[in-house]
């Protein structure tokens, strides 16, 4: 169950200044929303989202934030990573048509959901947003997808707004059967709001230590579902019950820190 | 038939034995509120320090044959917002709450003590046995006798609730250490943490492969050694135990209750059972009862006590 790989980097993509693709040969058999645990050993250990997996490759998408990550922007293709996984619930492949918003770099699972999604004949519009155009990523692979591509930046010369400002305007023309989202916490609570009579599921993060569902320290307020078992991928029942969703996480200590 | 899995501990009634140990789901209110869904009786918080602790870097957990190894080092929200999670939790629930302290001061577990009085918690476990946090603070206190005698006169002098001691099984003789806290008025003993430590190693990567290299060991694995030691201290002492290493099943449970303890620990079985784990095990209690023709809980028999 604690599926512990160790293997070579096999591919470096330079997404933005500060974001990367990694890629390894490995048949890791996971689905859209499911994370891995990467570990550098004697540095740390954290969760990463999935970007994409095939039957030969995955590919996990991060920005450099601290200090593990800057140490990860250093690795070359070849240099070893170890990793657990996949873990977590995954999304629902939905028929008909749905729409995924995407903010900055959690855009990426939604490139995987899509691939899938495509497969059984879905029909998709994908809204990808960033704070700048240099922050928006994946434009040129959702591209090549048979789907209606969007992409907005919040500020900059071609600013035309927000994610959530671009659904809006949406969700006024066209109706969806379901809805996804992945992006920063602040952006899935606005779409929540705006989500009232539309089914979705979110892909939310919280600190993790453990990920394999013991530790508490990603249980959600109040009900206790824990972030890296019933989630990362929640659906809209479950996130209508979390009294801390767009309010508050918890740190590596379990103190509570206020979005 | 439903037969009864009520006992009794320490003059409260528990529906059932199962505990939530230290260090299981037990960082936020909402994790004692899942368990409590899932069929446990009484849930215990991470053990709570006087400043609040973000713990080890991973990885801080690793499987192993039948057991897993664990080093989180102490991660908790400290004792102030521990407690307020643990009174949150008591907003909405008759749950007996046990809040477990560690520090490594006679002093520091007497400012904490004075904490949890003004909580709502029901009982202190003095967490004595931490086995992953070498490096920092030493040998666990659980090793010295004399040491254990004084911290838990000092907090039975100074606490309003019961006090529960969480031994070490990484001790020469665990049997004078339980006397020792006996001695020293403790209401109960926990027994027992987790064993080693130990290690493992990623062979392609040449490293350990927790960030702190060693780890306590849990799980099936250690379950006849928890036995063997709860029978020998409830051979020797008074007061109750409350018995955890590596139940999984129902029968691990059985098992455990006549080796001498009354409330019974499931931790690492999640890992293997998934959170539904209390509920399972509570049905095959149950089961256990009707097959062996036990009309509750309390009529499971302790062995004879082994001759002092």
């Amino acid at each position: 169950m604690d599926k512990r790989i160790t293997l070579p980097i096999t591919k470096i993509i330079t997404e933005a200044t500060d974001i990367k693709t990694f890629g390894f040969e490995y048949d890791l058999k996971a689905k859209p929303g499911q994370f891995i645990m990467l570990t550098d050993f004697g540095k740390g250990e954290k969760p990463f989202s999935l970007a994409d997996c095939t039957k030969t490759e995955f590919f996990i998408t991060i920005k450099q934030i601290g200090d593990f990550t800057t140490r990860l922007f250093q690795k070359d293709v070849g240099d070893l990573i170890s990793i657990r996984g996949p873990y977590g619930s995954s999304f629902f492949i939905s028929q008909g048509n749905v729409l995924l918003i995407g903010g900055g770099f959690a855009t990426p699972p939604l490139y995987f959901l899509s691939k899938e999604l495509l497969k059984i004949g879905t029909k998709i519009t994908v809204i990808n947003g960033a704070k700048t155009n240099q922050q928006l990523i994946f434009s040129d692979r959702f591209e090549q997808l048979e789907l209606n591509y969007m992409s907005t930046t919040q500020f900059g010369a071609h600013g035309n707004g927000t994610a959530v400002d671009r659904t809006k305007k949406l969700l006024k023309k066209e109706q969806f059967d379901y809805l996804y989202a992945s992006g920063p916490e602040m952006m899935l609570n606005a779409l929540s709001t705006i989500l009232k009579d539309d089914e979705y599921e979110f892909l939310l993060e919280r600190y993790m230590k453990c990920a394999v569902g013991i530790c508490g320290s990603c249980t959600l307020d109040p009900i206790g579902i824990r972030l890296c078992m019933e989630g990362p991928v929640l659906p809209k029942r479950i996130v209508e019950q979390l009294t801390e969703f767009g309010k508050y996480h918890r740190d590596a200590s379990g103190m509570r820190i206020k979005f | 038939m439903l037969k009864s899995l009520e006992t009794e501990f320490l003059g409260k009634t528990i529906s059932n034995p199962l505990v939530l140990p230290a260090g299981i789901m037990g960082m936020a209110f909402s994790g004692f509120n899942i368990s409590v869904e899932n069929g446990v009786g009484i849930v215990m918080s991470k053990s709570l320090t006087l400043v609040p602790r973000k713990g080890h870097e991973g990885p801080v957990i690793t499987e192993v044959q039948n057991g897993l190894l664990n080093s989180m080092g102490l991660c908790n929200p400290g004792i102030n917002d521990g407690l307020y999670e643990i009174d949150q939790f008591k907003e909405r629930s008759q749950i007996p709450v046990i809040v477990s302290v560690f520090a490594t001061k006679t002093n520091d577990f007497l400012k904490l003590t004075l904490k949890a009085n003004r909580s709502q918690a029901d009982f202190l476990e003095l967490n004595l046995s931490c086995p992953n946090v070498f490096d920092e603070f030493g040998i666990p206190l659980a090793a010295s006798k004399d040491k254990v005698y004084e911290i838990v006169k000092t907090v039975k002098q100074n606490s309003k609730l019961p006090v529960i001691a969480k031994l070490s099984p990484n001790v020469h003789d665990i049997v004078s250490v339980a006397k020792a806290a006996e001695s020293a008025g403790v209401d109960a003993l926990c027994m027992i943490n987790t064993v080693g430590p130990g290690m493992a190693i990623d062979t392609k990567m040449v490293k350990p492969i927790l960030f702190n290299t060693f780890g306590g060991l849990s799980g099936p694995a250690i379950k006849p050694l928890a036995l063997k030691l709860i029978y020998e201290t409830y051979s020797a002492v008074n007061v109750p135990i409350i018995g955890m290493g590596g139940v999984t099943y129902g029968i691990d449970a059985v098992e455990m209750l006549m080796s001498g303890a009354v409330l019974i620990g499931v931790g690492t079985a999640i890992y293997y059972r998934g959170i539904d784990v209390f509920a399972k095990i509570n049905k095959e209690l149950n089961n256990f009862l009707q097959e062996s023709d036990y009309q509750q809980l309390k009529d499971i028999p302790k062995l004879e006590k082994l001759d002092g």
